[in-house]
């Protein structure tokens, strides 16, 4: 009986290792398999950007060694994957996915984005995952709603693309079904308008100095590439604007763009400048209804949201630590039974080998006088289970059953599925 | 039992008010639910209590019941709007209004009502209403104008945070602007039929600076729905327009003073 989690994230290893042990979906349940035939009896693969995490139910030995294995073949270069790996077991394990569906072991703490991935590693590993960690994940996105929705740890934007989703939210009534204009095709840029566009905001343009690489983040977003050149006509229509180019000096300056604005109709216009230097002349700022961020702007919000979010840490850790400790005590209670049933056969095997060797000695009894032997057997063996049925079962229910579990396992020899 | 109720809303008024501005002082935002739920307690409790009113003549009823219906319009921009930031207005103010008029008292000043004729009952209340209408176009306009202001400063404080987004507040301020003003004209000419059926006498000043307030706020509707000013524009235009209806009552007020009446 047991819970363990191997993996890497963030905090153990560079984003060029994790990027190599990332799994897409499809490649999950091979992994997976591979993994279950080393011996465990349940594997669930949590794998994004910054983690990949193997849940595994009741590992054998071996189990282990194969999760390196996989990783240290993704890795490449003869390196072994358990220098960058970390694992955890049972309450640890436990507490360790909870604070990972709660956002509390994010890089961006309490960002939400990770409930969909525990949820989508746990349907993705749903044929191999098995009762206990099937009961895990679901239990842990419950955990990590209940951390959203009690405490602050979810409020505010805490990273520079998300401050600039928030800035633009306070500015029009809904996101879903604006337009931008996307300035520049580098990461950043890239990154930020994925952010708005899983809010629902519609990429029509995406502009940059040369028009191929503009074209393949257009044609990713389902938007319109353009040469920065002919993207001035289009502020008057787009309803944010975000920008994050390469070039060393200001590209959206007044005379290219004041003329499109002033054909806007009064309509707000945000434009959110998140190139290093500013690709936006700050003067823009001075039209009426235009709001004009920079980068230094967002990361201003986003400190603010950050500062705000830690002050929850506490309280998002005591709903942790009391919903682990409502696992285990499910979990110590789904295994007392069976093995308090095998204590008890295992036990009355005894008593009855022991009362047919004593009654076999005792040939002269009568049939009344052997079945009062009998029935005493019975008795003693009932009144020496009664004080250790109840104890496990409280302990069991009080989250501390499975140290008494294993010490009654080892005491009496009850490991039989792992006889040969 | 008029005073009971009215105190239990005052009650209520002061915890939603309290709920309203606790954020603002960094605490952590009340529930939806608390948040929406105090006010509507509050709403029906006094909705029993300006039920018993023996009048509704006097400043005392009309300032209570003025309370209600901006209580009543805050409940339904949260519910509809998610504006609850309309309560940092109307919080204040309705606790205060209530207040006010349970200091002035609800004692009758006039004939019961009960006695009155229902065209005057009705004169009386959708006048009321509309002119909360009004103040809440006000509200949303300074709202606006706030938000615009922190805005345009890149300031990302409370107001940033819990106002909500500028175009919400737009459309607030659009739609309690163009209800608010028919409603108040309907008012005005149930008034003009209450005059006319004996009910009520009106003096030519008050006819006289009524029109004009009224012209004032029909110019803020139009440039609204004829000329689509929106956002600062629209929102300077509505505070003026709310501004002309309080400085015109103050004026009136000071010209005839005394509680027996409203205006």
């Amino acid at each position: 009986m047991s819970i363990t989690v191997l993996g890497v994230n963030h905090r153990t290893a560079p984003l060029e290792v994790r990027e190599r042990f990332a799994h897409e979906r499809r490649e999950v349940p091979a992994s997976l398999e591979r993994v279950l035939a080393a011996g465990a009896r349940g594997g669930v693969l949590l794998s994004t950007c910054n983690r990949t995490e193997f849940y595994l139910a009741e590992p054998d030995e071996a189990v282990p060694e194969a999760v390196w294995a996989i990783l240290s073949e993704r890795l490449g270069g003869g390196r072994s994957a358990s220098e960058y790996g970390y694992t955890q077991r049972d309450r640890d394990a436990v507490r360790h996915l909870y604070r990972v569906s709660s956002g509390l072991d994010a890089i961006i703490l309490g960002e939400s984005q990770i409930q969909g991935q525990v949820r989508d590693a746990w349907e993705t590993s749903k044929a191999q995952a098995g009762p206990v960690l099937h009961r895990l994940f679901q239990s842990a996105l419950l955990v990590g709603a209940r951390v959203r929705s009690e405490t602050g740890l979810a409020t505010g934007a805490a990273s520079a693309p998300s401050a600039a989703v928030a800035v633009a939210a306070r500015i029009f009534t809904r996101l879903a079904g604006r337009s931008a204009l996307i300035l520049g095709a580098g990461d950043m840029a890239e990154l930020a308008a994925t952010c708005l566009a899983s809010e629902g905001v519609r990429v029509t343009v995406v502009a940059n100095r040369t028009y191929e690489r503009a074209r393949a983040i257009a044609e990713q977003l389902g938007a319109r590439a353009l040469t920065l050149d002919e993207a001035w006509e289009h502020f008057a229509q787009a309803d944010i604007v975000l920008s994050s180019t390469a070039a060393p000096h200001a590209v959206v300056t007044w005379d290219r763009v004041a003329p499109a604005i002033a054909r806007r109709g009064g309509r707000p216009l945000c434009i959110l400048d998140l190139g290093l230097p500013r690709d936006v002349e700050p003067a823009i700022a001075q039209l009426e209804n235009v709001f004009l961020y920079d980068i230094d702007d967002l990361q201003a919000v986003a400190a603010q949201a950050a500062v705000e979010r830690r002050r929850d840490i506490p309280a998002a850790e005591r709903i942790v630590s009391e919903e682990v400790e409502r696992f285990w005590a499910w979990y110590g209670g789904l295994v007392v039974v069976p093995v308090l049933k095998e204590f008890r056969e295992r036990l009355d095997q005894v008593r009855a080998a022991e009362l047919e060797r004593t009654l076999r000695r005792l040939s002269h009894l009568s049939p009344d006088d052997r079945e009062e032997m009998e029935h005493f057997s019975h008795s003693l063996l009932n009144k020496f289970l009664h004080q250790p049925t109840i104890a496990l079962k409280e302990a069991a229910q009080a989250g501390r059953g499975y140290g008494l579990l294993e010490a009654l396992k080892r005491l009496f020899g009850l490991e039989r599925r792992d006889e040969p | 039992m008029v005073l009971v109720p009215h105190l239990i809303a005052l009650g209520l008024y002061a915890v939603a008010t309290a709920l309203v501005l606790a954020p603002f002082a960094g605490l952590r935002p009340a529930p939806r639910a608390l948040g929406l739920g105090v006010p509507l307690l509050g709403i029906a409790a006094h909705v029993i209590g300006v039920a018993r009113l023996p009048s509704f003549l006097g400043v005392a009823p009309t300032l209570s019941m003025l309370a209600l219906f901006l209580v009543a319009l805050q409940a339904a921009s949260e519910g509809l709007f998610r504006a609850s930031a309309v309560g940092v207005f109307t919080g204040p103010l309705a606790t205060g209004l209530l207040g006010l008029a349970l200091l002035i008292g609800l004692a009758p000043e006039g004939p019961p009502a009960s006695e009155r004729g229902a065209w005057s009952i009705l004169h009386i209340t959708v006048s009321v209403f509309g002119l909360a209408m009004l103040a809440l176009a006000f509200i949303a306009a300074a709202l606006y104008l706030l938000q615009f202001h922190e805005l345009k400063a890149k300031r990302f404080g409370p107001v940033f945070r819990l106002f909500p987004p500028l175009e919400r507040l737009d459309q607030l301020n659009h739609l309690s602007l163009v209800l608010g003003f028919p409603t108040v004209t309907l008012g005005v000419l149930l008034g003009f039929g209450v005059q006319y059926a004996g009910g009520a006498s009106v003096d030519a000043a008050q006819v006289v600076w009524g029109m004009l307030t009224w012209a004032v706020l029909g110019w803020a509707v139009g440039v609204r729905v004829v000329r689509h000013w929106a956002g600062r524009r629209a929102a300077f235009a509505s505070i003026a327009s709310f501004t002309a209806v309080l400085l015109v009552y103050v004026a009136l007020k000071l010209a005839a003073p005394g509680t027996q009446r409203f205006l």
